[in-house]
């Protein structure tokens, strides 16, 4: 009996500070999440599902692979893609001077 | 009823004890000491010998090897591939050092497309290093350089094929046949646009075969020297900042270059020689440091260099006055003069205060005058790396550039087996214990200028002699020499300054004034007067160290206390850089002066050798530059050192006399 009371004035100690701690916290998430969701709808987030579910954009590469990746004119195999980068004397790609 | 009131009396603790929960970030100030070392070799022990307040851990090893670059990498599995117990002290992950960025190709004379020699291979270096660089140590890298790229290739990186399945060769570099009289050599090998990532992953999963120890993200703070031999390292553990001692009876230096020292540069962030400023510390010399590769259009702010084929198709620069200024100083080249033309011309620009932006330091390359499909079609993806680095639309605005510094030929004595070297009474001696390689070395094979694609072939040629130099001279488990116990005090001193440094001008401030004098005095125009202007400027900014403010004071994954230790070490190679360029009244390949045009050699190359009298030693300047610097006071000195002119095998491969070098 005299357990039980004890049970019961720890329980009472216990609680009032949870319970405070719980609204203290997801008060606040509520605020921080509340404004952001009036203004946005809800996206899915970018999980592998979600990624799935939107349609496949192919990137559009500014330099082509080659097919089977052989460079026609020189017959270079698994080379740099696009122009020849030595073509201007320095390596080139994509506007960059890599290294002269 | 007994375990019923304990039961009650722990729940009334646990109870109690909810109010006085402190959350962890709060708690601050005196940490538990007692440092527990894990991984796989427990002989690390943790020593108070220099210090009670930092936790100090002393490694024991057969080999260390500082830097995780290409060339680091290479020293350190060939050094285990030999037995030797090694260790990998790097402040990157390895795959995160700058040699990942070197996307062109690497130079050997495979004879894939057509017939090559190694000995034509030596004399387009030693012609491009302008006759400075030491030609034993080129004799050596051009002889093992397709040794070298057939053991990368074993090592399983994919470069390009010919049709037949050889390694692909293209032209590039001023590579010549026949020692210049044949035409273009093919001799650049590359793996798609990419050969540096692919080397640097190749040689990292290589390395993970053997049983280097990687200590990764620990900065490496000083050298341990004792009588004049190197016997390890110190280094901060960003981590949880603790100081290791990294005792063996051979270090491998392999820091990379410094280009951080100048505003505008291609290197990353964490390019700021370290190395070189350890071994200057130490009391060694570092060689030849005036000599810096610029390229005359780099974007301003980001580094990234715009292709000189900007020029070729019809891209012209413009002043503040939207004048085509290269009319003026090249009538009949114009934008398509050379490139060092180029980087004075736009340099002299901005000094006579016709540059653009708001502090007038940089010129416009337009080209939008140009058509836009032929842009896309002879120049794909530049309106891309417009966009993306500086944020201009290429067929509307013109793109910010300035001359930026792309390669650093200068650095860390070495001889040919890469050992360091210092120069006493004449001769070359060797420092026992300690070695260089890569960019952070200066063999040197690049002497005043490097050719395009022969980096990535240092890197791996040197990091491997390294290893085989070790291998030869020592035998693994060797025991270490005694070490005095309170090596490296200086260094933790030195750190502990800075962690509580409270001057006035922040880390920051200082780092923007170097770089900004050492842009606009040590750059690319070189005059007597400008330079001497920037060693006054560049001595007052080393005192200003003096006043650095540092905010972090804590020890766990403080930048605030790396960038400033970095920012000592970029100090040390600026003002040798500076003070070694104001001396030298020559120009030759990348250092070149205004007012000393020409080269001065001990003959007149340029006129037949017969009846001319040869100049002392102290009257020309094919020599290299060593240069000292007191730390306390930032006074540089320098003294000078012949180049090596026999090759390894006369018989084999004649030395190369030296020539005007004109292409």
């Amino acid at each position: 009996m005299s357990l039980l009371r004890l049970c019961a004035s720890t329980a009472k100690h216990f609680a009032p500070k949870r319970l405070l701690g719980d609204s203290l916290f997801t008060g606040c998430a509520r605020t921080a999440s509340g404004a952001a969701k009036d203004q946005e709808p809800l996206r899915k987030a970018k999980t592998p599902q979600g990624r799935f579910d939107m349609t496949e954009e192919k990137s559009k590469d500014v330099l082509e692979k080659f097919p089977d990746d052989v460079n026609p004119e020189t017959k270079e195999k698994g080379g740099p893609r696009g122009p020849e980068p030595t073509r201007y004397g320095d390596w080139e790609r994509k506007g960059r001077c890599i290294d002269f | 009823m007994a375990s019923v009131r304990a039961a009650s009396r722990l729940l009334s603790k646990k109870v109690l004890s909810h109010p006085k929960a402190v959350p962890v970030a709060a708690v601050q100030g005196s940490r538990n000491f007692h440092f527990s070392i894990y991984g796989k070799k427990n002989n690390a022990k943790v020593s108070d010998d220099i210090s009670t307040q930092y936790p100090v851990v002393d490694h024991e090893f057969d080999a260390v090897v500082v830097g995780a670059g290409g060339a680091g990498l290479r020293a350190a599995f060939g050094l285990s591939e030999a037995g030797f117990n090694t260790a990998c002290v790097t402040k990157l992950f390895p795959t995160r050092s700058h040699t990942v960025a070197a996307q062109g190709g690497i130079n050997a004379a495979l004879g894939n497309m057509e017939g090559d020699d190694w000995r034509w291979h030596f004399y387009d270096t030693v012609k491009g290093s302008d006759w400075l660089g030491d030609q034993d140590a080129i004799h050596y890298m051009t002889e093992q350089a397709p040794a070298a790229v057939v053991e990368l290739e074993n090592f399983g990186m994919p470069f390009s094929r010919t049709e037949d399945g050889k390694i692909y060769q293209r032209a590039f570099g001023g590579q010549s046949l026949k020692y210049g009289k044949g035409g273009q050599a093919h001799r650049c090998c590359c793996v798609a646009d990419r050969t540096g990532h692919s080397l640097l992953h190749t040689l990292y999963g290589r390395s993970l075969r053997y049983d280097t120890s990687y200590f990764v993200e620990y900065f490496a703070l000083d050298l341990l020297m004792e009588d004049g031999e190197c016997k390890g390292v110190i280094a901060l553990c960003m981590e949880d900042g603790s100081i290791h001692r990294f005792r063996a009876k051979n270090t491998v230096i392999a820091t990379g270059g410094y280009g951080r020292a100048y505003f505008s540069c291609t290197s990353a962030h964490t390019s700021t020689g370290d190395g070189n400023a350890m071994v200057t510390r130490a009391g060694l010399p570092c060689q030849d440091l005036e000599f810096v590769q610029f390229h005359p259009t780099g974007i301003y702010g980001a580094g990234c260099l715009i292709t000189e084929g900007c020029r070729g198709e019809g891209g012209i620069l413009i002043n503040s006055e939207g004048e085509r200024f290269m009319e003026r100083y090249a009538p009949n080249a114009k934008d398509l003069a050379s490139r060092d033309v180029v980087s004075r011309s736009m340099t002299i620009e901005i000094r006579e205060g016709r540059g653009v932006g708001p502090d007038k330091d940089h010129v416009y390359l337009q080209l939008h005058h140009l058509p836009p499909q032929q842009l896309a079609t002879r120049l794909p993806g530049i309106s891309e790396t417009a966009m993306i680095f500086a944020g201009v639309d290429v067929t509307k605005e013109p793109i910010p550039v300035l001359p930026t510094v792309h390669y650093n030929m200068g650095g860390i004595p070495t001889n040919y087996k890469g050992q360091v070297i210092t120069h006493t009474n004449g001769d070359d001696k060797v420092v026992p214990g300690l070695y260089a390689c890569g960019e952070a070395a200066c063999a040197s094979v690049h002497g005043a200028n490097r050719l395009g694609a022969n980096s990535l072939l240092d890197l791996v040629v040197f990091g491997r002699a390294c290893a085989l130099t070790i291998a030869e001279q020592d035998k693994p488990g060797e025991k270490l020499s005694p070490l005095k116990p309170n090596a490296g005090e200086e260094s933790v001193a030195n750190l502990d300054k800075l962690r509580f440094a409270n001057g006035s001008m922040r880390t920051s401030e200082i780092r923007l004034n170097m770089q900004k004098t050492m842009q606009n005095h040590a750059a690319v125009f070189r005059t007597g007067s400008v330079l001497k202007e920037g060693c006054d400027k560049m001595d007052g900014i080393y005192q200003t160290l003096e006043n650095i403010k540092t905010f972090d004071r804590g020890i766990v994954w403080n930048t605030d206390l790396v960038e400033s230790l970095e920012l000592q070490n970029l100090m040390l190679n600026a003002v040798q850089t500076i003070h070694s360029a104001e001396q030298r009244k020559e120009s030759r390949g990348a250092h070149a002066r205004e007012d000393f045009k020409d080269r001065v050699d001990e003959y007149d190359y340029s006129k037949p050798l017969q009846g001319q009298e040869k100049k002392p030693y102290d009257q020309h300047w094919r020599k290299h530059t060593l240069s000292y610097v007191d730390p306390k006071t930032g006074k540089v000195t320098l003294e000078y050192r012949p180049v090596i002119d026999h090759s390894l095998d006369e018989q084999d491969c004649a030395h190369i006399p030296p020539a005007i070098r004109s292409y």
